[in-house]
């Protein structure tokens, strides 16, 4: 059988996080199972999984490679072009801190939006089962299964915990 | 969780705002960009001619002055304003949200939107840069933060810095906006639900999603600060302060990017209430929002002082050649009578309107600070940039400013172009409120979520959940 997925959708918060638990005591995988809102919930709120991510590593790959680009740019023009201005030293940090800065900043941001389109998983080409009144306060949880008697027993964990309506995809 | 009292209603003070069904936020935000259509056709349509002649006028204006760098001041004035107006609103959404504040939420959108201006900005700042003189003329380097660099470094890394202003600022705003886009693609209709499907990318809220979000705007957010702060830097320095022989200020820099700030907050309270009045949303938009923001507002003002007075005793009392003519170009010179006008607008008006309780904590009272703000600034930045460039090219070498420039007054193409300006950045603005709600839907929503109106003890209050 296919994958197939459902969705319940709940009034209550309460009662999405019931299901989400009966997920979780029912011995689904991490991650066959997730909760869809129209507003950010508080982190945990739901008793989902937090999966690890990387994001914060995008923008420190950034500023590290923006930065030691700016480095050569500004130490390498002035060695090749020694002149000595006001008795100061041929590499002055002084002289080259605003292009480090702005270097280490562009390539920053750069690199967070890079960051961005691999940790959103967006564009999200395949967004599977889905319901529109999300984004008017129901919740939904939807689950992903590969079985036939998977799908009647989540449909039943999903009613349990108060659905108002569980659609198929 | 922390208790925010916010009411003493029996006292004469509001009560909190109820809380609105999230069907109902939806229906009622996205009903906004459709909210007077034809209103709003006809002053974009108006925007956009007035667009068009500022830009054949600056376009005009350089083929008629490129030769002469002093009657470039007032265009020099204008983009400052629009850098400092544009963008110091964002902030406005960034800073109380890394503070966790609850009451930003509904502002978050419009102070967002106002990254666009920065596409203006970097458009109208091209001939600007081209009459930038070059860091050294006739084997003569001028005193500049770039040192022995090439002599168009500023014209390079200046613009650099400008695009990743803008590049950020629209990266915040389109990250924040990519939940909105989903409930337009469910819920709108025609060129509008077309867009939003484009637009959100497939965004379906999962736990993920929203987490990543929380993160990205945590950083654009952060990266826009940074960054701001280092374009103000760069401009007041290279367009003010190395056009004028002698002026070294450390001061002036971060004048320039406070009083971004005080521009910024104060157009995002000018908007909040124009888009309150407008859309009729004042469900959503309450005393608090404008109370909160009429708080900052009264502080940056007052921190407009500080700043100019901390630079300005250093030159009075330094008493040598080079202080009394920077005080004689800026302050007692051509423009003595615009610094006084608009030191009253930006710091003494503003401060003697703010400063009662009653003004700050009213819907209609901070508009009229706001407002007295944004002409001051205007006028201060005339002050500073008009005078700042009305110096020679072949004096800006010289040690000091020998020969007080006369006053340099605007012809019919700088006023075409300001008007041109103002409107160019305003325009995309306006133009955006037809595609995404003003106010950001999954925020407002938050708003709600978090925070409950609740009686406590013999008095109301808010109950704010701070859970993050």
């Amino acid at each position: 059988m296919a994958k197939q997925s459902l969705i319940g959708l709940f009034e209550k918060a309460d009662s999405a996080a019931d299901a989400m638990d009966g997920f979780n005591n029912g011995g689904y995988e991490l991650g066959s199972f997730d909760v869809l809102t129209g507003t950010p919930y508080p982190e945990g709120a739901f008793g989902e999984h937090v999966p690890q991510h990387r994001l914060f590593r995008f923008p420190a790959f950034g500023a590290i490679v923006g930065f030691t680009l700016a480095v050569f740019l500004t130490a390498g023009t002035q060695i090749a072009y020694p002149l000595v201005t006001g008795g100061k030293p041929i590499l002055s940090i002084f002289a080259m801190l605003i292009i480090m800065y702005e270097m280490t900043m562009l390539a920053g941001v750069i690199a967070t939006v890079v960051g961005i389109i691999f940790e959103s998983r967006l564009p999200n080409l395949a967004p599977g089962v889905y319901d529109k009144r999300i984004t008017e306060g129901l919740i939904g949880v939807v689950v992903t299964v590969d079985n036939d008697s998977k799908v009647k027993d989540a449909q039943k964990i999903l009613e349990k915990a108060g659905a108002i309506e569980v659609k198929h995809s | 969780m922390s208790k925010t009292d916010t009411n003493t209603h029996n006292k004469g003070h509001h009560l909190p705002p109820k809380n609105v069904p999230f069907n109902e936020i939806t229906k009622d935000l996205i009903a906004t960009t459709v909210t007077g259509s034809k209103k709003i056709k006809q002053i974009s349509i108006l925007l956009s001619i007035l667009s068009i002649i500022g830009i054949i006028a600056l376009i005009v204006k350089y083929f008629a002055d490129h030769d002469d760098s002093t009657k470039w001041g007032y265009v020099a004035a204008l983009i400052s304003f629009l850098l400092s107006v544009g963008g110091g609103a964002p902030m406005v959404g960034i800073a109380p949200v890394l503070a966790k504040a609850n009451w930003v939420r509904p502002v978050t959108r419009i102070s967002a939107i106002f990254s666009l201006t920065g596409v203006s900005t970097l458009i109208l700042i091209i001939p600007l840069m081209m009459m930038l003189p070059p860091l050294m003329v006739d084997g003569v380097r001028r005193r500049s933060i770039w040192f022995e660099g090439p002599i168009y470094s500023p014209h390079v890394w200046d613009y650099v810095a400008l695009m990743g202003l803008v590049l950020t600022g629209l990266a915040l705003f389109y990250s924040a906006a990519l939940p909105d886009f989903a409930a337009m693609r469910e819920h709108s209709s025609g060129w509008r639900k077309n867009l939003g499907k484009t637009l959100s990318r497939g965004w379906i809220g999962t736990d993920s999603q929203w987490r990543t979000l929380r993160m990205r705007i945590g950083m654009f957010g952060t990266f826009y600060f940074l960054i701001l702060i280092f374009v103000n830097f760069l401009f007041a320095t290279d367009f003010a302060m190395s056009m004028v022989p002698g002026w070294r200020d450390a001061i002036f820099p971060m004048y320039h990017a406070i009083t971004s700030l005080q521009g910024g907050v104060a157009i995002v309270v000018a908007s909040l209430w124009i888009i309150r009045k407008y859309f009729k949303l004042e469900k959503y938009i309450h005393v608090d929002q404008f109370w909160s923001l009429s708080r900052l507002l009264f502080a940056l003002t007052l921190l407009w002082i500080y700043f100019f007075y901390s630079a300005f005793i250093v030159f009075w009392y330094g008493r040598s050649a080079n202080d009394i003519a920077w005080i004689e170009l800026l302050i007692t010179g051509p423009m003595m009578w615009v610094f006084l006008t608009g030191a009253f607008f930006i710091w003494i008006a503003p401060w003697w309107w703010l400063i009662w309780n009653k003004v700050r904590r009213s819907v209609n009272g901070p508009i009229i600070g706001a407002i007295l703000i944004l002409i001051g600034l205007f006028l201060d930045r005339l002050r500073l940039f008009v005078t700042a460039w009305s110096v020679p090219t072949e004096s800006i070498h010289e040690k000091y400013l020998k020969i007080i420039p006369e006053l340099v007054l605007p012809n019919y193409l700088d006023i075409l172009i300001i008007i041109g300006g103002i409107s160019l950045a305003f325009l995309p603005v306006l133009l955006i409120s037809r595609v995404i709600p003003v106010l950001s839907i999954w925020e407002v929503q938050q708003f709600n979520l978090l925070a409950k109106p609740i009686k406590y003890m013999k008095t109301h209050g808010v109950l704010v959940a701070k859970p993050d």
